[in-house]
């Protein structure tokens, strides 16, 4: 094929492939699913009963949903805070590209690489209430116990899970700042430092201003991650206990492979899309402009 | 908002990563959705007397495996020269078998295991009546194939008086304990729950925990205390009600006295520390290293905990302790099937009848009795028990004047999760026993109300 004569054909030959597959499963699928959250389908027979927007009014009432939907803001916020301040720590101490930094910084990526299942049985066992470390140590520290363990008691399992998000997730960060403070030019650090700026004054303003599409990289997702999390706290708590770690999609889960409610889980899906979309926008308004240009252009 | 070009595509790659979570739905939803009636009509099963052609058979590949029904499948089309059984399994097999049901190809016999919800099976017309099947001649027996099953049992797999799936192997909930550590330490299994009461104290001033439980799934809790419990205090009529979602039949006082019962455990620290964390295999284990006396669970228990038992534990069960003076018979047990089924658009219908007959004559199922160590839904089938754990509850079963089932798990699923979780809230000492049959009252009033579910009557 000549690529001078057809260029678009050429160009088609390339995207094709791959178009193809994100058609079939990815956009088909999508389709799909807006389409059943419309019926009745138990997910046995390919018997459907049409409801209209019966499985969407019913969300709107749905107590289970806004504490699943509660409990991953809060994983979002309280994970959140832990992993930019964990992350930022790490990748100042990290700075100085030695061996050493750089083998520390593939061990804190390690959680990423592992499988979700891995993660969710090694934390099972860290908070396990008659063997686990965790709750060995809060022991041996003379802070009591909690009767029912970590992941059994209502208003600790979700900090706990939160917990376990965070070491899971914290080794990308530590990447992600790592190589945003590595690209502050020097020649800023060195000016702020002739200028007198050190320690706290420095970071809050010339760093942590400078690290600016790296946080939008970072709360973006972030957002995505929490909300689409799952592995994790079905093999944890599996929701409980009495759904005080119940998120979006484990809730969703319930409803399609418990309940064989297929139309309302599609429709939660939807709606988790949505929600993942917004809050998404609210970020990308939040980090609308880039700060260093505002203040050059003052 | 103005986005820049730059912007629009990030946001693209944003919504493709978002868009994980739908297609969790989307893939493998109804070819071409057209709105049919929702229930479906039932086709009627042969009899099994064409027996020629393949016969897929496809079944749960649990703890017993599925060799026993491979060996069957050989046996099988050694006497049938026509006809071909293949019996493939897989451990989530449901999986398997849903997309299949969906497309209209399923196998010609299944036993899709826990993960399929046979209910809606039925509700969809998914699933044959087996009712002719049930009345023609039985495989090495004399009479009907229906007059080898125990009729309890078959009742389980029962819609308004139809038969649609059939009983295999079953189980008998109880409270398993160690007879060992009971006779070194002179303790004898309680017969009612005042006794229970004594034992409990005695062990824990062993520095033993009394009892534990499988704190993650709640569910054994529900059928080994609760329900029981209810049924002893206050008879059937209190579980028929219940299962047939009266108003009110939580507020029953058989329920509250049962739901005390747990909490008076809970106060009195009876119950393992930490047991509401624990998974089936966790709690289980304390059983059988000791640091735990007495465990509710199903049959099942032994073969799942084999591997690990010693030479000196001696597992066995006692059905859960009644009350003195209640009305229900102390002798009652809550059983569960393992259901076999053959779905509507079975490409081979009477050779699956004809398979799982002579699967379920009275000399197989004795040989699967004494070689997995499960008790049968064949009639007589018991008698062929070995294994020593499993002998209690076969004399228990025989013993029995009153086997029931509790149906709402499968039937009412959303409200049987609203029951586990407000269970759980009661035993981490949230909620009173009152508050907790509130929450249940309103679980079964939801469900009630909600047209969509479809409703079955005990």
């Amino acid at each position: 094929m000549k690529a001078s004569s057809s260029p678009w054909l050429f160009r088609l030959g390339f995207i094709a492939p791959a178009f193809v597959l994100y058609v079939g499963f990815v956009i088909w699928p999508l389709i799909q699913a807006f389409q059943i959250s419309f019926y009745r389908w138990r997910g046995t027979s390919n018997r459907v009963t049409w409801v209209g927007t019966e499985n969407y009014e019913k969300l709107r009432t749905d107590p289970v949903l806004s504490e699943a939907l509660g409990n991953n803001l809060f994983m979002m916020f309280v994970g959140g805070v832990l992993i930019v301040i964990l992350a930022l720590l790490v990748a100042h101490a990290l700075q100085k590209s030695t061996r050493v930094s750089q083998f520390l910084e593939s061990i804190y990526l390690f959680p990423q690489v592992v499988s979700m299942v891995v993660v969710a049985l090694l934390w099972q066992f860290m908070f396990n209430p008659q063997f686990g470390p965790v709750p060995l140590l809060q022991k041996a520290l003379g802070l009591g116990e909690f009767q029912s363990g970590w992941l059994a008691t209502p208003n600790v399992a979700l900090p706990a899970v939160t917990v376990a998000f965070a070491w899971y997730a914290v080794g990308f960060y530590v990447m992600l700042f790592s190589a945003g403070l590595r690209q502050i030019p020097t020649e800023i650090t060195e000016a702020s430092e002739l200028d007198g700026s050190t320690g706290w004054h420095r970071f809050t303003n010339v760093t942590w201003p400078l690290l600016w599409s790296v946080k939008r990289t970072g709360v973006t997702y972030l957002v995505i991650t929490v909300m689409n999390t799952f592995a994790l706290v079905y093999l944890m708590t599996k929701g409980q206990p009495d759904r005080k770690t119940e998120v979006a999609l484990t809730y969703l889960y319930e409803q399609a492979f418990t309940n064989s409610d297929w139309g309302y889980a599609s429709a939660l899906a939807v709606v988790n899309l949505f929600f993942v979309m917004a809050v998404t926008l609210l970020v990308m308004w939040i980090f609308r402009r880039d700060p260093t240009e505002r203040r050059a252009r003052a | 908002m103005g986005l820049s070009p730059k912007g629009g595509l990030w946001l693209g790659g944003v919504c493709a990563l978002a868009l994980a979570s739908w297609t969790m739905i989307g893939c493998g939803g109804p070819a071409g959705t057209t709105a049919e009636p929702e229930t479906g009509g039932t086709t009627s099963a042969p009899v099994g007397t064409e027996v020629k052609g393949d016969i897929e058979v496809q079944a749960f590949k649990g703890g017993f495996g599925i060799d026993f029904y491979q060996k069957a499948a050989d046996e099988f089309n050694k006497k049938h020269t026509g006809a071909k059984v293949t019996v493939d399994g897989d451990p989530r097999v449901w999986e398997k078998l849903k997309p299949r049901l969906v497309a209209g190809d399923p196998p010609a016999l299944m036993f899709p295991g826990w993960g399929m919800d046979h209910w809606s099976l039925i509700t969809d017309g998914a699933l044959m009546e087996l009712d002719a099947a049930l009345d023609s001649p039985a495989e090495g027996a004399d009479g009907t194939w229906r007059s080898t099953f125990e009729p309890g049992l078959l009742k389980l797999g029962q819609q308004e008086g139809k038969t649609y799936v059939l009983p295999y192997y079953f189980n008998i909930n109880g409270w398993w304990y160690d007879k060992t550590v009971f006779d070194a330490n002179g303790w004898t299994a309680p017969k009612n729950y005042d006794e229970l009461l004594a034992l409990c104290e005695k062990i824990k001033a062993k520095g033993i925990a009394p009892i534990t439980y499988q704190g993650k799934y709640p569910y054994y809790m529900v059928h080994g205390m609760l329900l029981p419990w209810a049924h002893s205090v206050g008879g059937p009529e209190v579980i028929r009600k219940i299962q047939n979602l009266e108003p009110g039949a939580w507020k029953d006082p058989a329920m509250l006295k049962s739901a005390q019962m747990i909490v008076e455990l809970r106060d009195k620290g009876f119950f393992a520390t930490g047991a509401t964390a624990l998974t089936h295999t966790e709690s289980q284990s304390d059983l059988v290293v000791g640091k735990a006396a007495m465990i509710p669970c199903g049959t099942w228990l032994y073969s799942e905990m084999k591997e690990q038992l010693k030479p000196t534990n001696k597992l066995t069960m006692f059905l859960p302790p009644p009350v003195a003076g209640g009305k229900g018979d102390p002798s009652a047990m809550i059983v569960s099937i393992e259901p076999w089924m053959v779905p509507s658009k079975s490409p081979n219908a009477s050779g699956a009848i004809a398979f799982f007959k002579y699967m379920t004559s009275p000399e197989k199922a004795r040989e699967f009795v004494a070689e997995k160590g499960s008790l049968m839904a064949i009639k007589g089938s018991a008698e062929a028990v070995k294994i020593e754990a499993l002998k209690e509850p076969a004399r228990l079963f025989g013993e029995s004047k009153d086997v029931w089932s509790w149906q709402v798990r499968d039937w009412y699923k959303a409200m049987h999760t609203e029951i586990e979780n407000a269970l759980t809230a009661m035993l981490n000492g949230e909620l009173t026993a009152e508050q907790f049959l509130d929450r249940c009252e309103a679980a079964a009033e939801a469900t009630r109300k909600d047209s969509a579910i479809v409703k079955h009557k005990v």
